[in-house]
């Protein structure tokens, strides 16, 4: 996986960086979803503890 | 009861039902940004995941809407409304380490309340507004190379390499930005942030809320 896209340059020589890799995309939608289930999960175990505790 | 029981009576009795949070104009800046950012973030990505479509019209378009509703807030934040409500302070620090060492089970004192917004919140403005600044400047900059109604394209403005370096910003920053617009969106539906989500359409909170979430020392709101 690149973390940029390049484009071979007309005029020969080395390879143009041309802008972010795409396939980057799903890492980043994986990231966010990885935060929400996490979230939640620890607001749900956080939320049964402090209804655990004696009153 | 005591005069000053009675003072005190008086005074929570005349205190307001409704808590103004968001005045009408704010409101409608929010809710334009957001569909602006959303199609964006469509018209940017759905053609890259296989949806293919005349994207690039109505992305331009609506990009330049979008860095005028960014310098728009940035004067209005900085002159009509309180930057210091948006700033990590000391007091937010502590309590995200308090809430923590808590969570974690150390012995720490419960954390206070927050003022308008708390710390987190804070820290996610800050973050959106890093990224939102790089997508502007360099799609800003990326017009350069497209022909407009307004303007003839002129891609010669920077070397091959500058103008990845600006494309790389621009994708690296709207990939981050899809990000935490999902954060966003979840936080905006869990039930126990839906008062916070209202006041987006309402533009105010019950004064429950406001005792409930906010230190009023933090913040001193008005009534709606």
């Amino acid at each position: 996986m690149q973390l940029f896209r390049y484009s071979t340059s007309i005029y020969g020589g080395s390879d143009v960086m041309i802008g972010a890799s795409w396939d980057l995309l799903p890492w980043f939608v994986a990231a966010g979803a990885a935060f929400i289930v996490v979230h939640a999960v620890v607001k749900a175990f956080a939320g049964r503890r402090q209804a655990d505790e004696p009153r | 009861m005591s005069v000053s029981q009675a003072n005190l009576t008086a005074t929570v009795e005349a205190a307001p039902e409704r808590i103004r949070r968001h005045l009408l104009v704010d409101r409608l800046y929010h809710w334009i940004m957001a569909a602006c950012v959303l199609t964006l973030l469509a018209t940017a990505f759905l053609p890259i995941i296989g949806v293919k479509f005349d994207w690039l019209g109505l992305h331009w378009m609506t990009g330049v809407v979008l860095a005028v509703l960014v310098v728009y807030h940035m004067v209005r934040a900085s002159i009509w409304q309180s930057l210091r409500s948006m700033v990590i302070d000391s007091g937010d620090i502590a309590n995200g380490w308090r809430r923590l060492a808590r969570f974690f089970g150390a012995t720490a004192a419960p954390p206070g309340k927050p003022g308008k917004y708390n710390g987190l919140q804070k820290l996610y403005h800050a973050g959106i507004a890093v990224l939102l600044l790089s997508i502007v400047a360099s799609g800003l900059t990326m017009l350069l190379k497209i022909d407009t109604p307004f303007w003839r394209r002129n891609p010669y403005w920077f070397a091959d390499y500058a103008w990845g370096v600006i494309y790389a910003v621009h994708g690296l920053a709207a990939m981050a930005l899809l990000t935490l617009i999902m954060i966003h969106i979840y936080f905006a539906v869990r039930p126990d942030e839906w008062w916070l989500t209202r006041s987006m359409f309402r533009g105010w909170i019950t004064r429950r809320e406001y005792d409930t979430h906010h230190d009023r020392a933090r913040w001193q709101a008005d009534d709606a």
